[in-house]
């Protein structure tokens, strides 16, 4: 027990030590607290970590970033949680959906009221990505990039089953049937993947359909959410599920990239970012790729992106240098490289933007949609999973689980 | 017996003291907060006016379809992986007891998956039961058993399948050690007695076995019981409560609305409920074991 | 007599066979994970699938990948840290509660006692709420030693329910000894109470390690910061990349997290099961 005892002594005595020296170290610097949602092993991360941050520091003698890296929902459950417990970073990058929310709980710093040079700094982004960070007049984030969603085909197995890229909704559901059934070795094949079962996920084949969420001014769901078109898109959509066709959103599934770089999943809507996974994961899989196939409401995508905002208890000073940082030319020209489209107008103009082909996206940019933009929007899409694993797994009939979710829906948007 | 001129009260006390503040502080004040928390209207908007709100919470809570689906799944947990880890638990003990080689071999095998940590466990589970998973080959191709992958991850009443078994799995060597502490302790003579009376191997054990730890019985049903309630982390690494809060139980349903919607005074409410029928079946169990004594 | 030993040979025979082949199929899915860490994550979907890789698959590239390129060192010294303390302070603390309970028994130490006993029946969890409210307002969210309090007061009961029951056990003869040669109680407590009791704290201590070493919801809940968090936060973390996961790094970083664990438990057996049979066969 006493040699026992001892090693404790020593490992409690080194761990103090070194926590001592780490203290020490910092001296007089500040440290601002950065949360993101770039995936903890992704090429952003490592972008982010090893060239964006180390120059900043250089750049910055006195300033250290703190970078955390949290999973998409997890970060924005950690904002909510750490508003109440006095533990809010000083700058995150926000999806463009949640910041309505923020807003309206009052942790965001207005830039433009805030930020003497607020017009000189945004006037360098693009005006289009900036307005997803305007509320009731005010700004409260910068752009920071934006994107989309395409339809990405394993070339392959297209052509083994003989199928054409599909460009309407109903080639698609046809196309998809197709693809479906079984590979040489026995095993269970689906012609489309989608993840979840989010707005993100389901909103581009509601608006694809015709359909709708909200009336324009977001203030009623019932005859939008629940109307005929937002129905048959989800009723198709549920069918095909049924049907064998589509997967991904169970536990047990094969996870999307896996899935299609191994031939399990034909096809799938996903963003810029996809390219660069597939070519450090899965490099010999050959595919192409194609805008949302067009329905009644034309081929329309859902608009994604982050702003990076700043808290209310930040150092202001730190933050705001750092925010410039993350959206200037340099920055955004990084991140370019690997898979986010910039809105750092010179960055736009770089070979590297150029060279990546970012065309597809943002061609399907100009078409593509917004979630609804109101604070409870996060709720909202609780819900709408709710309603749709309901219908999907065949216990509620889309109209059912869709008057039910409209119900709720009005409710949260009063 | 201690005469009085040695107690030191000052010393006593002092020695009493850091357990109490750090116990009291960080057990008992918690408990009595979220009592008070469950009486008040607390969301992620209104929480630094905190309104008291009465039973509104609890009314909100035995209102909810979801409470009630994640309390039977909690039940059912708990009903199934108890006796379950108990019975092979026991059954182990009873095999080991009656052998001499290999035994501390045996005994070390089965108790390590009790020293591995739930996140571990849990990941490894659901890495073998996925749909495309070895679980599923084996069955369904090696062994022939079922005709397709089954989707064990991806409905409520598997995806809780899978939570058990990994409970069950993780819970058999706790139950090997103290049954196998207990066997040891029941008197041999009441063996040789029966074997005189000509018993069996199952009339022995249940004639001189079972009555014989009768107490460790009870003690694992209490352990168990509260353990069983206790499940959170095997849930949230094997189906997240997916589908749409089907696989949740009591307290990973507790923890979305807490950090993910932000009604704490909803869940300090179910928390207060879950704590106080925990106490109530504890004392009935304590007063079965009492009984016995007597 | 002959025939009593064949049965107790047939008898012995049908415990090992049974011991065996339950004993092989509990250890698969550790078996599965070790040999799961040693592959290539590309190899993960290979079909057929295999229990074991293919000799010539055989790799070391999560592990590399874990020890080099992740903050595994770092998470590994937190949880080291976190559990250490724990188990120090709880051991000093609960032992002395333990010993003015266990000996020096009146109304006030036994209503103390009656009071952390039932304390225990209710699981950790659920007072997750207003235990995260209190460490916002002591500001711990998000430091790695505002986690030791928690741990502490969570593990109390139970080491002083067990330590107790060692205490009572000391012979009142050598107290009165004690105060015959005129020892105070701070004195009889150090040099008499605690080396009498050191395996009890040794057991209780054990059990204190892993409690702290795995605890998950309450870390999560709590920590933000990559550097600071410990190694269950760790390897969930690793895992929760929905889009695609990479089970060879999060396998390695588990089998390597498990390692200390499997060898404390190989070692202290003995503490294991004293401390695991303490509280039950006394009922």
């Amino acid at each position: 027990m006493s040699t026992l005892r001892k090693l404790f002594a020593v490992v409690l005595a080194c761990t103090l030590l070194l926590s001592a020296c780490a203290a020490l170290a910092e001296g007089e610097t500040v440290t601002i607290n950065f949360w993101h949602h770039y995936s903890a092993q992704s090429a952003e991360n490592e972008t982010l970590m090893n060239v964006l941050i180390p120059a900043f520091e250089a750049e910055n003698p006195g300033i250290k970033v703190n970078a955390v890296s949290h999973e998409w929902a997890e970060l924005h459950d950690k904002v909510l949680v750490s508003a109440n417990s006095n533990a809010l970073p000083d700058v995150a990058r926000c999806d463009i959906a949640w910041l309505p929310e923020f807003q309206q709980m009052g942790i965001l710093v207005a830039l433009d009221e805030e930020m003497p040079d607020f017009t000189k700094v945004s006037g360098q982004l693009l005006d289009s990505a900036m307005s997803t960070a305007q509320i009731g007049g005010h700004y409260y984030g910068l752009a920071l990039n934006t994107n989309s969603k395409i339809v990405f085909y394993n070339t392959a197995m297209l052509e083994a089953a003989n199928v054409a890229v599909p460009t309407t909704m109903d080639e698609w559901v046809e196309a998809v049937k197709a693809l479906s059934g079984e590979n040489e070795n026995g095993q269970q094949v689906w012609g489309w993947n989608e993840p979840a079962l989010a707005g993100w996920n389901i909103c581009p084949f509601i608006w694809s359909f015709g359909g709708a969420l909200t009336n324009e001014d977001q203030t009623v769901a019932t005859g939008y959410v629940n109307g005929p078109a937002t129905v048959k898109a989800v009723e198709t959509f549920a069918q095909l599920v049924q049907d064998g066709a589509i997967t991904g959103f169970n536990s047990g599934d094969i996870p999307m990239t896996d899935g299609f770089g191994t031939g399990r999943y034909a096809m799938m809507l996903e963003g810029p970012w996809k390219s660069a996974e597939l070519a450090g994961a899965y490099p010999d899989v050959a595919y192409g790729t194609a805008p949302i196939p067009a329905g009644e409401g034309g081929s329309v995508s859902v608009l994604g992106g982050e702003d990076i905002a700043m808290f209310n208890t930040a150092n202001q000073e730190a933050a705001w240098k750092f925010m410039q940082f993350m959206t200037s030319e340099f920055a955004e020209t990084e991140m370019a490289k690997c898979g986010q489209i910039p809105v750092n107008v010179a960055a736009l103009e770089s070979d590297t933007v150029k060279n990546a082909d970012y065309a597809p996206f943002i061609e399907a940019i100009q078409t593509a949609r917004a979630r609804p933009t109101v604070a409870a929007w996060s709720e909202m899409d609780n819900g709408l999973q709710v309603a749709l694993t309901a219908v999907v797994n065949g216990e509620k009939t889309a109209q059912e689980a869709l008057d039910e979710l409209a119900a709720e829906w009005d409710a949260l948007l009063k | 017996m201690i005469q009085k001129s040695h107690l030191n009260r000052a010393q006593l006390i002092a020695l009493l003291l850091p357990g109490f503040i750090v116990f009291g502080m960080f057990t008992v004040y918690p408990i009595v907060r979220l009592f008070w928390m469950s009486l008040c209207d607390m969301r992620f908007s209104s929480m630094l006016t905190q309104p008291f709100a009465g039973l509104m919470n609890y009314r909100e809570v035995f209102a909810d379809g979801t409470f009630w689906t994640v309390f039977v799944n909690s039940v059912v947990y708990t009903l199934v992986t108890v006796p379950g880890q108990m019975a092979i638990g026991l059954f182990v003990a009873v095999l080991l007891n009656g052998i001499k080689r290999f035994s501390v071999t045996f005994r070390v095998i089965n108790y390590l998956p009790v020293v591995t940590s739930w996140v571990i466990a849990s990941l490894v589970f659901r890495y073998i039961f996925n749909t495309e998973g070895l679980l599923n080959y084996f069955l369904w191709k090696v062994l022939g058993i079922t005709s397709g992958n089954i989707r064990w991850l991806d409905t409520r009443w598997s995806g809780l399948t899978v939570a058990m078994i990994l409970g069950i799995w993780k819970g058999i060597g706790w139950n090997m050690v103290i049954f196998l502490a207990a066997l040891q302790q029941v008197p041999k003579d009441l063996y040789e007695a029966a074997d005189i009376d000509g018993c069996g191997a199952w009339k022995k054990f249940v004639y001189v076995t079972l009555p014989g730890i009768k107490g460790t019985i009870l003690f694992a049903l209490i352990e168990l019981t509260i353990g069983g309630f206790n499940v959170f982390t095997s849930i949230k690494m094997i189906t997240g409560g997916k589908p749409a809060h089907q696989t949740d139980t009591l307290l990973t349903w507790m923890y979305y609305k807490a950090f993910s919607t932000g009604q704490f005074g909803y869940a300090a409410a179910l928390s207060f409920v879950m704590a106080l029928s925990l106490g109530l079946l504890a004392i009935v169990q304590f007063r079965m074991m009492r009984n016995r004594d007597a | 007599m002959k025939r009593i030993n064949a049965a107790k040979l047939r008898s012995a025979i049908v415990r090992y066979v049974l011991l065996a082949i339950g004993t092989v199929v509990f250890t698969l899915p550790m078996l599965y994970m070790i040999s799961t860490s040693f592959r290539p994550n590309g190899a993960l979907y290979e079909y057929p699938p295999r229990f074991f890789p293919r000799p010539e698959a055989l790799t070391l590239e999560n592990y590399d990948y874990i020890l080099h390129q992740s903050k595994f060192y770092l998470n590994f010294l937190n949880s080291v840290f976190v559990s250490v303390s724990t188990i120090l302070i709880a051991a000093a603390v609960a032992s002395a509660m333990a010993f003015v309970i266990g000996k020096f028994k009146n109304r006030g130490t036994k209503t103390l006692f009656a009071f952390i006993i039932i304390t225990m029946i209710i699981p950790g969890t659920t007072m997750i709420v207003p235990q995260f409210e209190l460490a916002t307002k002591l500001g711990l969210v998000n430091r790695l030693w505002g986690l030791i309090p928690f741990y502490v007061a969570w593990v109390i009961p139970f080491s002083t329910f067990m330590i107790k029951g060692f205490m009572e056990n000391i012979p009142n003869e050598i107290m009165e000894a004690c105060w015959i040669d005129g020892a105070d109680v701070w004195t009889v407590y150090t040099r008499v109470a605690l080396p009498l009791a050191s395996p009890a704290l040794a057991s209780v201590s054990i059990f204190n390690f892993l409690t702290a070493w795995e605890e998950y919801p309450w870390a999560n809940t709590v920590i933000n910061d990559t550097s600071l968090r410990t190694l269950p936060i760790a390897i969930a973390g690793f895992f929760g990349q929905h889009q695609f996961t990479q089970w060879g790094y999060v396998f390695a970083m588990s089998v390597l997290t498990l390692i200390p664990v499997v060898l404390i438990f190989i070692f202290c057996q003995k503490f294991f099961v004293q401390g695991l049979t303490a509280g039950s066969v006394k009922g």
